[in-house]
């Protein structure tokens, strides 16, 4: 297993250098450069400074060699500054953006586990019946809805239309954060109860938005898996023995249906750290995916560099983490 | 007889299919949505009451532009002032095509390439071949052996780009005098050479199948919705010398054959990887034997005997994936980095409508509506097709 894991680690060298030198290649490809701003800001500048500037920054080095120098500024803990928010790249994706989508994405992963899990059981266990054929139905309602028009219409319900249309119904934020600093509980401004309670409160719609999708992808999915451990040989020895239908369901089947649902979530969480660009669009909510997207769109490629190639880290480290946990929770399979 | 005859007349596959396809019910009225939506399509010239981009003149502005329904207009105008109705049948046209080729032509790449690491999987094909290495056959198409040449530029074309990495990367500490830039200097020119040498008299073998699946792990690894912005913008491009020349041959229609083109190279690693391990087991089995015995060629085998039997899941997944493909092109659009304006989709369309949610909340829904129904359709009919053509998948 040791021995397993060490391989998996070293397979991963090459291709996160792949995976980054892509990503790289493709932000250096992008038409204009770092200069354009400065050209907008003096266009007296002569073109001999530029050029100066363009060598002072390696803009003139090829491609491969501008990655390899990030690559070496990267190695020694150097991500670089953001351009457009006058911050270290790290310190703008670690500690202001990526909280607060763990914090979005955790929860909604948590509330569609919650939700799946039992959903799927309950809906496995009355096979056929109408209860179970609703439930497959609004699995599929919950797959197909694009999550920005859910957005949109649950924004547009409890922000304005219900709370107009209903005196006293309590109005949901239109989106964002709330408007308090930890700091300020901390200097007794403001009541921790009350900090918790805005930020709840601000969750709610997105949380809704974000985890329905994956609400429905897994209750399916465990649904599916029930039903086939159900239908094995040791089930049905378990009922010939006579044992109580909750503990054949809950001791010998769920437990065994759980398993593959430990890949679904696993292979879930780069996903969680990785933002949902629509969703925090929609909300306005500060998080990854809007991060990635704007520094997109402005050009800001230290922080899209550090953050793509962050999440390209993650996706490997969980997919072989994913792998090692199967391992764990079903002692049938061995990793030589 | 005194008892009635079991009615054992063999039917064929397709009636068979289809006796079990029109049992779920669901699949079916999906079934009838779409193709009515297909006709609308096809004939929204003349189905449309209005031109979707017809703007009313500037003197009577105020009275058109975000009208609420009305008979004239049965869903409203948008923000200048087109019919809301004419542009969402329109939509319909765009999100029906990307849907359609998107996942016809990633189910072909990905079954051309599933299929050539199946039916290769742990036969060695040897890709690089050093210049010393004196060996008969392989393929000869120009009176020499091609690959073997091309495949000697591309091995020393990257050991010249990693040597210029090298010198690059300790170019600044070497003119400093650093004893560490050096010492690395040092260390990468070494191992390049004796990669050079290596290559120079050995031969790597390379597993067609590593290749393809490494290619797949690779681009799993890549954060997609990223990669497809980047891409997008890149593309369309005008200042770049293929964004000029797609928008010069097609115009408004660039943006559309670029989603449909970087879906497709998203979208066929799904794909690959069943028809991979279909073909993987199926060429174990006696009539792939049989047919080798025979003296097929690998071509035949693997495209006459094995491949027809791994479609069936694809079929599914093709149709699964046109409701994916109408989703993540709309949600493309909705960012902006889609299909462009002036033209309709339903993403761009919902798009404009978010911006103007508090003011006209009409104009949002129509489009959403849209694509929620045709993506759950598209849904219902694979769940249909794979309840009717293999009841034990869990696809």
């Amino acid at each position: 297993m040791i021995a397993y894991t060490v391989r998996r680690l070293l397979q991963m060298v090459p291709l996160l250098l792949a995976a980054s030198f892509a990503i790289f290649a493709l932000l250096a490809l992008q038409p204009g450069d770092p200069l354009d701003e400065v050209r907008m800001q003096n266009p007296r500048i002569t073109a001999e400074e530029l050029q100066a500037l363009r060598r002072a920054y390696g803009l003139d080095d090829p491609i491969h060699v501008r990655y390899a120098k990030w690559l070496t500024r990267v190695l020694q803990g150097d991500l670089g500054y953001s351009r457009t928010y006058g911050v270290a790249a790290a310190e703008y994706i670690f500690e202001q953006r990526l909280p607060k989508t763990l914090l979005l994405s955790g929860i909604s992963l948590l509330v569609a586990l919650l939700v799946a899990i039992p959903v799927g059981v309950f809906s496995a266990v009355r096979q056929y019946t109408p209860a179970d054929y609703i439930v497959t139905f609004l699995a599929f309602v919950g797959l197909s809805i694009p999550n920005f028009f859910l957005g949109i219409l649950l924004l547009y319900l409890f922000s304005v239309r219900l709370p107009e249309a209903i005196p006293g119904f309590p109005q949901f934020p239109t989106g964002g954060v709330p408007p308090l600093l930890f700091e300020e509980v901390r200097q007794g401004i403001v009541s921790l109860w009350e900090y918790l309670r805005l930020w709840a409160w601000h969750l709610v719609l997105p949380v809704i938005v974000l985890s329905t999708g994956s609400m429905a992808e897994w209750t399916r999915f465990m649904r599916a898996s029930l039903l086939e451990v159900l239908s094995q040989d040791y089930i049905r020895t378990a009922r010939a023995k006579g044992l109580a239908e909750r503990v054949v369901l809950y001791k010998h089947a769920l437990r065994n249906a759980l398993i593959p649902i430990v890949t679904l979530v696993g292979l879930a969480i780069p996903g969680v750290m990785s933002g949902a660009v629509l969703t925090e669009t929609v909300f306005s909510y500060p998080g990854m995916g809007r991060a990635i997207f704007d520094a997109l769109v402005e050009k800001d490629y230290n922080v899209a560099m550090a953050a793509l190639a962050f999440l390209a880290l993650m996706v490997a480290l969980f997919n072989l983490v994913t792998d090692l946990l199967y391992a764990v929770v079903d002692p049938r399979i061995r990793y030589s | 007889m005194a008892t009635q005859a079991v009615n054992t007349q063999a039917r064929s596959f397709s009636a068979l299919f289809w006796r079990r396809f029109r049992r779920h019910k669901l699949a079916m009225v999906s079934l009838t949505f779409i193709a009515l939506l297909v006709l609308v399509a096809v004939f929204a010239p003349w189905i449309a009451p209005h031109d979707p981009f017809a703007q009313p003149r500037s003197d009577d502005l105020s009275a058109r532009i975000f009208a609420p329904p009305s008979p004239e207009h049965p869903l409203g105008t948008d923000d200048l002032g087109r019919d809301v109705l004419s542009r969402l049948i329109y939509g319909a046209r765009i999100s029906l095509l990307v849907g359609f080729a998107v996942s016809f032509s990633s189910v072909f790449v990905g079954l051309i390439m599933g299929a050539l690491a199946g039916y290769y999987a742990g036969r060695p094909l040897r890709l690089y071949l050093g210049p010393l290495r004196q060996e008969r056959g392989g393929w000869y198409p120009l009176g020499f052996a091609l690959w073997r040449v091309l495949s000697w530029f591309a091995f020393y074309g990257l050991i010249y780009l990693l040597g210029q990495m090298v010198f690059g990367v300790t170019h600044l500490g070497r003119e400093a005098g650093s004893p560490l830039a050096w010492a690395f200097f040092l260390l990468g020119v070494g191992a390049l050479v004796w990669a050079a040498f290596w290559g120079f008299k050995g031969k790597a073998v390379l597993d067609l199948d590593t290749a393809i699946s490494r290619l797949i792990d690779f681009m799993l690894a890549i954060p997609t919705l990223p990669l497809l912005l980047v891409l997008s913008a890149l593309l369309r491009d005008p200042r770049v010398a293929f964004g000029a020349w797609i928008q010069g041959a097609l115009g408004d229609a660039a943006s559309v054959f670029l989603i449909i083109l970087i879906l497709v190279l998203f979208g066929w690693l799904t794909s690959a990887r069943i028809v991979r391990g279909q073909i993987l087991a199926l060429r174990e089995q006696d009539y792939a034997t049989a047919a080798q015995a025979l003296g097929a060629s690998d071509f035949r085998v693997l495209f006459r005997h094995l491949v027809p039997n791994a479609l069936a899941p694809l079929v599914v997944l093709s149709t699964l994936q046109i409701g994916n493909a109408i989703l993540v092109e709309s949600a493309l659009s909705f960012l902006g980095f889609g299909i462009q304006p002036p033209v309709a989709t339903w993403g761009n369309m919902l798009a404009n409508a978010q911006e103007y949610i508090f003011m006209a909340p009409w104009l949002a829904l129509p489009p959403g509506f849209m694509i929620f129904l045709t993506v759950l359709a598209f849904n219902f009919v694979g769940d249909g097709l794979r309840d009717a053509l293999d009841p034990r998948s869990r696809l």
